[in-house]
């Protein structure tokens, strides 16, 4: 993503009725602002330090700036999804949002995160390019033990991530947490237990190298099966510092057939086959560019080569599992928190950073990069001095043409009971009076001869308007739910104009 | 009640699906547990409630076409509304709810109880059905998980419909005294309809003291 220069962010803020003299809003002199960390499509992400006296003082916070959006359409809906969802989430291995801020004034809207000082990104980068060694056993079985923990956590609670990488995992510095994995960016990620339209409507999910193969074939549903996808392939980037599978993007709307990203993973892996993958065959892009994808021949298939694993080792086990075709067949992350690997010495811990072993050294990875010349308002006149790199902007969104959600598959079916405390309504005080079954059916029959439900009844038949859709056969489960409608009350002329 | 059915209709216009309608409902309901009817107009609340519900549930809706249904639908002025309002009140929306932005409905574990009581015909879950579109024109959202909710509307249907659905309550694990506290609310509300709520209401209405 480009850096693009701070003075536009401060040119779609800067209309006249912002705060005269610059005077902060409340919430916002809770802080110290330490300056820019970051930039995406989306907005701008700060560094700032509580103010406030206690124990939280001097506590690092990273604040996320939503950019308002260009057409007139309010809070951004990647906004709304990544508030809607973290609010909910709370675990070690997630990253925790702590607060909510609105300026009325600009309209604008900030999202308050705890800190965490590095990055996968930043870790793979600094062994690569400064290291020059592999980053050790230990090191690497924590952050992918914990970034598993983490995804489990989301996983049982129906969300999928949807944009896995490298620079959205995040780890904490120096401080209590040292070294504890958390998973952040949100802003793709969605509950997938009944979702209103199919997943594919969202357009472009997971950035391409970490890109599963069913979606890369235009799969119209799949499920949390693609995370894990992406976490085999961080898994690999960790062991050899390179993404494993490093396609060229096709760039152009809407949601173009990737090939090369395709060809480099078979090129690894070698072709699907049906025996393999037996849904292979249903979806689009596989039918439709048969050609092109089976174009190159490749009989190696060498994945130990790439990562230099022997495949009898339980980390070659577990890679190939997450790199499994069929999403079906794949590794859940319940299953891989299981996994031998985990079993084997060194056994992972907490602190990802600190060996097990004390004669191994212990690498310091450097600090993020920090713009101090810009501030909340983005009102500087300074270009940074050097590119913001945190690499965590968010793809575009692409348009992708509506498709009509076709086969159901058995994933949406059943779930765990919606019994929650999500209501937050005062709580109820329950009736000192409590009737029985006998005392319910008798207020029922005697509401029936009122009349108060009886009229439904005799209308019920020829009032065919108020059909309430069925499910159809080979219907989609997802079109349940019917139009507004189907109040039985329309049914009860007792409010009716006729009363009067 | 007034205002859920001015959501409902608006969401009709606009063919939302119908758990948009539900989450701006709750919504609306949530928001006017900690503000005044006066300090937010009620007029303005339902349709903002409507358009953070349609990005909520991921069908977005455009705010110019949500003004235009307004108008098509309320030619009175005093529901008149620009974008600009629509979008502000969004934003006072999200603080009043707290940024509490997931709502779960009875609708689903309505099918799949109504699936294991074998109550699944066309018409029980139609009669059903029409029973908890009715809740949200109560407080009962707000104060009961949803599935006891669905449970209640069950209870109800099963009763008037005098299907023995006793065994499968029992083998339940849930407390059915609250189901049946519910059930009894359900049917207080069916009573209380029996006086002419709607012109009430819009008297109410129009005593508010307008802020244009």
């Amino acid at each position: 993503m480009s850096n693009r220069g701070p003075g536009m962010i401060g040119g779609s803020h800067g209309s006249g009725n912002s705060n005269s003299g610059g005077n902060k809003p409340e919430w916002l002199q809770q802080y110290d602002l330490i300056g820019k960390i970051g930039e995406g499509t989306y907005g701008v992400v700060f560094l700032a330090r509580i103010k406030s006296p206690g124990s939280n003082r001097g506590k690092s916070i990273a604040i996320k700036k939503f950019k308002q959006s260009k057409d007139g359409d309010g809070v951004s809906p990647t906004a709304i999804r990544e508030i809607m969802l973290l609010r909910e989430i709370s675990h070690e291995n997630v990253v925790k949002l702590v607060n909510v801020h609105i300026n009325h004034n600009d309209m604008s809207l900030y999202l308050a995160f705890d800190y965490a000082e590095h990055d996968l990104y930043e870790i793979i980068r600094h062994h690569r390019d400064k290291v020059n060694q592999p980053i050790n056993q230990y090191t690497v079985k924590s952050l992918l033990w914990q970034l598993l923990n983490g995804l489990n956590y989301l996983h049982s609670n129906w969300i999928i991530h949807r944009d896995l990488k490298p620079s959205n995992i995040l780890v904490m510095g120096e401080g209590e947490e040292q070294g504890v994995v958390k998973i952040g960016d949100f802003g793709l990620a969605r509950i997938y237990q009944a979702p209103l339209k199919p997943l594919c409507d969202n357009g472009v999910v997971v950035t391409i190298w970490y890109r599963a193969p069913e979606l890369l074939l235009g799969a119209k549903h799949y499920t949390s099966a693609v995370d894990m996808w992406a976490v085999g392939c961080i898994f690999a980037e960790l062991l050899t510092l390179k993404p494993l599978f490093q396609g060229a993007e096709v760039k152009a709307t809407p949601n173009p057939f990737q090939l090369d990203q395709l060809d480099k993973i078979f090129k690894v892996l070698g072709h699907p086959t049906q025996e393999k993958w037996p849904t292979l065959v249903n979806l689009p892009h596989w039918q439709s560019d048969l050609q092109n994808i089976q174009g190159h021949k490749y009989d190696n298939p060498g994945l130990y080569s790439v990562v230099h694993l022997s495949p009898k080792t339980p980390a070659y086990d577990l890679l190939s599992k997450m790199l499994e075709y069929d999403p079906r067949k794949r590794i859940t992350a319940a299953q891989a928190l299981e996994h031998e690997y985990f079993k084997t010495e060194p056994l992972p811990g907490r602190n990802a950073f600190v060996p097990s072993r004390p004669e191994e050294k212990v690498v310091n990875y450097p600090t993020r990069p920090v713009d101090t010349t810009t501030d909340f308002e983005g009102t500087t006149s300074i270009q940074p001095s050097q590119p913001v790199s945190s690499g965590n902007a968010v793809s575009g969104n692409m348009h992708v043409v509506p498709n009509r959600a076709t086969g159901a598959t058995g994933c949406y079916c059943s779930g765990p009971s919606t019994a929650t405390a999500e209501e937050k309504g005062p709580p109820w005080n329950g009736n000192a009076w409590i009737p029985s079954t006998a005392e319910v059916k008798t207020v029922l029959r005697s509401q029936l001869v009122a009349g108060t439900l009886k009229s439904y009844i005799s209308r019920e038949d020829s009032d065919k308007r108020r059909e309430i859709p069925r499910k159809r056969e080979g219907e989609n489960r997802l079109s349940i739910a019917p139009i507004i409608d189907g109040s039985i009350m329309h049914w009860i002329p007792l409010i009716s104009n006729n009363e009067a | 009640m007034h205002m859920a059915n001015y959501i409902a209709k608006l969401g009709q216009q606009i063919k939302l699906r119908q758990r948009v309608v539900a989450t701006a409902i709750t919504y609306m309901r949530r928001v006017y547990t900690s503000k005044g009817m006066t300090e937010y107009e009620p007029r303005l609340v339902s349709p903002a409630c409507l358009y953070l519900a349609s990005k909520a549930e991921e069908s977005t809706v455009q705010a110019r076409f949500l003004v235009f249904c307004i108008k098509k639908i309320c030619p009175d002025d005093k529901f008149r509304y620009e974008i600009k309002d629509i979008l502000e009140m969004e934003m006072k929306i999200l603080e009043a709810v707290n940024y509490y932005l997931v709502v779960f409905h009875p609708y689903r574990s309505l099918t799949q109880l109504l699936q294991d009581a074998g109550m699944s015909d066309r018409e029980l879950t139609q009669f059903t059905w029409g029973l908890v579109n009715d809740t949200y024109k109560t407080d009962l959202l707000l104060m009961h998980p949803p599935h006891l909710i669905a449970l209640a509307c069950i209870y109800i249907t099963s009763a008037y419909k005098e299907k023995d659905t006793i065994a499968w309550f029992e083998e339940l694990q849930v407390d059915m005294n609250v189901v049946k506290n519910i059930s009894m609310e359900i049917l207080d509300f069916y009573d209380s309809l029996k006086t002419n709520l709607e012109e009430k209401i819009n008297m109410a209405l129009c005593k508010l003291p307008l802020k244009q």
